[in-house]
């Protein structure tokens, strides 16, 4: 039977930040301001009220400010007792007066702090949660948790088993949204619970020496198609943020959306053997007596009624079940093994496109299949290189806690359609006289489904029409096999109009490496052809060989080599240098195909050193 | 001219939302509209409104009620 999982969290954030910044406007800074820490318990009541009424229990993650609120702290002793709450532990509502006092800064992500600050920052909070509660706590989280960070704490406080980790695809686009002032860059993870690995958050482990310890949850469950494109933080499962997306009807104040973003998860159970999960974690900050943007209170509070509402009304019908995040880390656990991956398939709920999209995640890839694009991979992250990449102060990375990609296509063009340059992707072009058609410009859609210890994706064929007049029905299959760190891609010639007619594929991959829309330094990279090597020196060079063996490229800035391999008879390999102006790289196999023949080609990852 | 100020809701600009920018904007008390900081957007509130349901030309689904179980 499916299960469909819920973790409902709440935080009594006694200076939420859209309360200091936005509805104090003109009044100097007063982070002890009676009224203010008033009406942030009051909004940490209205909450646990909303959940409880619908009987759902929640996830009480107690910050360092209401720490030092005997009510906050009653308040939750009083709700683990009578609803059955977890009383957890969070990093994010650091700002009061007294970790001012204490820190002298107004930092406020646990992970842009200097390892030294943030082991003394755990060590204070986890104590002072110690002295209010008599226990250590079982859940932690931030926007983000850097490896150093989740590493120390599991040495230190052995008792977490669980902690808000990412805020799924939360990197330039969110620091776009808001003007570019909001630095939570941290693309690239997954967007379903994992097991860290020990030396990056976003990889997964592979196995038990990898395991950091913990299980890791998203930041909200958010729209893998919305997210991708736009502002993160407009889809997602918080109601406020599909407010803030202005997706609701402004006269009947409906928003059917955020229902069927639920249900779309909910759906998610038959890729992932009958699990599926949803998190709702909404700050007090969103549902401010002043309103927020175009919402006035009112609404802000319909939206979250009616959230607890939908989960309680699933629950009722046997479709939810609610549970802590600690009880969520030991269901995780018990249920699911080290590669097993994460998969999705996902269809445009919002701006009527039919589009899909799938989403693959396992310890060594996080990969994105379009099928408006001929099934073409339009992102790539090879966690197989479980690149360190320690973030904050001190650190090369203060802000930038993104796992590094190979393919992006909104930040480096994807199928490219522009004047000059290129952009990331893996795909095809199917040839004949002369005529070149990418499968990027063939629609499709795809079915899902898992033999043994492979997930395939059955692309719907297509048809491609030539100048003159040949016609090819060309299906392409995608298999991840687990623990395999490749991707096979099948790609079958069901049928021609002229049964003699040869045509060309060439299977390529144009990639390149970064974590914001700029380019990176490529003079490092190494370009192979069997044993024979080309160092990147931005010359628009290209090495070409029949029958190669095996192609590839070595990126040491992020410690990994991709590879292809590719069978049958005449297959030539190539890689292509790219210049200034177009700064990537090409792999790639052409191969020659008659009628039912199929061209095999297998893309690879692994760690570099 | 007094300085601006916040309007009865923070209302932010319809033109940077639609580039998926979230400004907030400014009210000016005397000519009763409200002006981007970044863009060269003013307006007054009833057209704020107004070009906010423009924003929403994207969402073709937005009121669409979806069947995953089939």
């Amino acid at each position: 039977m499916d299960r469909f999982i819920v973790n409902i969290i709440h935080r009594p954030e006694m200076v939420p930040e859209y309360a200091v910044k936005v509805t104090g406007h003109g009044k100097a800074e007063d982070l002890g301001r009676k009224a203010l820490l008033t009406e942030s318990l009051d909004i940490f009541k209205t909450q646990q009220a909303c959940a409880h009424k619908n009987g759902l229990k929640t996830t009480i993650q107690m910050t360092y400010a209401s720490l030092f609120n005997d009510e906050a702290v009653a308040l939750a002793k009083q709700h683990h007792e009578e609803f059955g709450d977890e009383i957890g532990l969070t990093l994010l509502g650091l700002p009061c007066e007294q970790f001012r006092q204490k820190y002298k800064t107004k930092d406020f992500c646990i992970w842009m702090f200097s390892m030294e600050d943030k082991k003394a920052i755990v060590r204070d909070v986890f104590e002072k949660f110690h002295d209010a509660f008599g226990f250590y706590p079982e859940s932690t989280g931030s926007y983000y948790m850097d490896a150093e960070l989740i590493n120390f704490i599991k040495a230190e406080y052995p008792s977490v088993k669980c902690a808000v980790a990412t805020c799924w695809e939360e990197g330039p686009k969110a620091y776009h949204t808001c003007n570019n002032s909001w630095y939570t860059f941290m693309d690239g993870g997954p967007w379903a619970p994992w097991i860290p690995s020990k030396a990056n958050t976003h990889a997964p482990a592979a196995n038990e020496a990898e395991d950091s310890g913990i299980v890791a949850i998203p930041h909200l469950s958010r729209d893998l198609l919305a997210c991708y494109d736009g502002n993160g933080s407009n889809f997602g499962t918080h109601p406020q943020n599909v407010l803030r997306g202005m997706i609701y009807n402004t006269k009947t104040w409906e928003y059917p959306y955020l229902y069927n973003l639920i249900d779309q998860y909910r759906s998610l159970a038959k890729y992932n053997n009958g699990y599926a999960y949803n998190m709702m974690f909404v700050g007090p900050g969103w549902m401010n007596k002043m309103g927020r943007w175009e919402q006035p209170y009112e609404l802000l509070l319909k939206s979250y009624e009616d959230g607890c509402a939908y989960y309680g009304k699933l629950k009722k019908e046997g479709k939810l079940v609610d549970m802590t995040m600690a009880e969520f880390a030991d269901y995780y656990r018990e249920t699911k093994h080290y590669t097993e991956p994460e998969c999705a398939l996902w269809r445009d709920i919002l701006y009527g496109s039919d589009k899909q999209l799938f989403w693959y995640c396992d310890p060594y890839m996080r990969a994105c299949v379009n099928m408006d694009q001929g099934g073409a991979i339009v992102d790539l992250r090879p966690y197989a290189a479980k690149l360190e990449w320690p973030v904050g102060i001190g650190t090369p990375h203060i802000q930038d806690a993104s796992y590094p990609f190979l393919i992006q296509e909104k930040y480096r063009a994807g199928y490219f359609t522009h004047y000059a340059g290129e952009g990331t992707v893996r795909s095809a072009k199917v040839c004949y006289k002369g005529e070149e058609i990418d499968l990027c410009l063939c629609r499709t859609k795809a079915q899902f489904s898992q033999q043994g210890e492979d997930r395939i994706l059955t692309l719907d064929p297509v048809e491609l029409v030539f100048a003159d007049g040949l016609k090819v029905r060309l299906q392409t299959i995608i298999t991840f096999a687990e623990g395999s760190s490749s991707i096979r891609f099948d790609r079958k010639i069901l049928s021609m109009s002229d049964p003699d007619a040869e045509i060309t594929i060439k299977e390529y991959l144009v990639a390149c490496y970064g974590t914001t829309e700029y380019t990176e330094d490529m003079s490092s990279l190494r370009l192979h052809i069997d044993e024979e090597e080309l160092s990147y020196e931005y010359k628009c060079r290209e090495l070409i060989r029949e029958g190669a063996e095996e192609i590839d490229c070595v990126i040491p800035p992020i410690k990994t080599r991709v590879s292809m391999l590719a069978n049958g008879r005449n297959k030539i390999g190539f890689v292509r240098e790219g210049y200034a102006f177009s700064p990537m790289f090409t792999l790639g196999y052409e191969r020659n195909l008659k009628e039912t023949e199929v061209f095999t080609t297998w893309l690879n990852l692994e760690r570099a050193d | 001219m007094a300085q601006s100020g916040k309007g009865r809701l923070n209302y932010r600009c319809p033109s940077c939302f639609l580039r998926d920018i979230d400004m907030d904007m400014f009210y000016d008390k005397d000519k009763d509209e409200y002006y981007c900081l970044r863009c060269q957007y003013r307006g007054n509130e009833a057209d704020v409104l107004a070009k906010n349901e423009l924003a929403r030309f994207r969402y073709r689904a937005m009121y669409e009620r979806f069947d995953f179980d089939v």
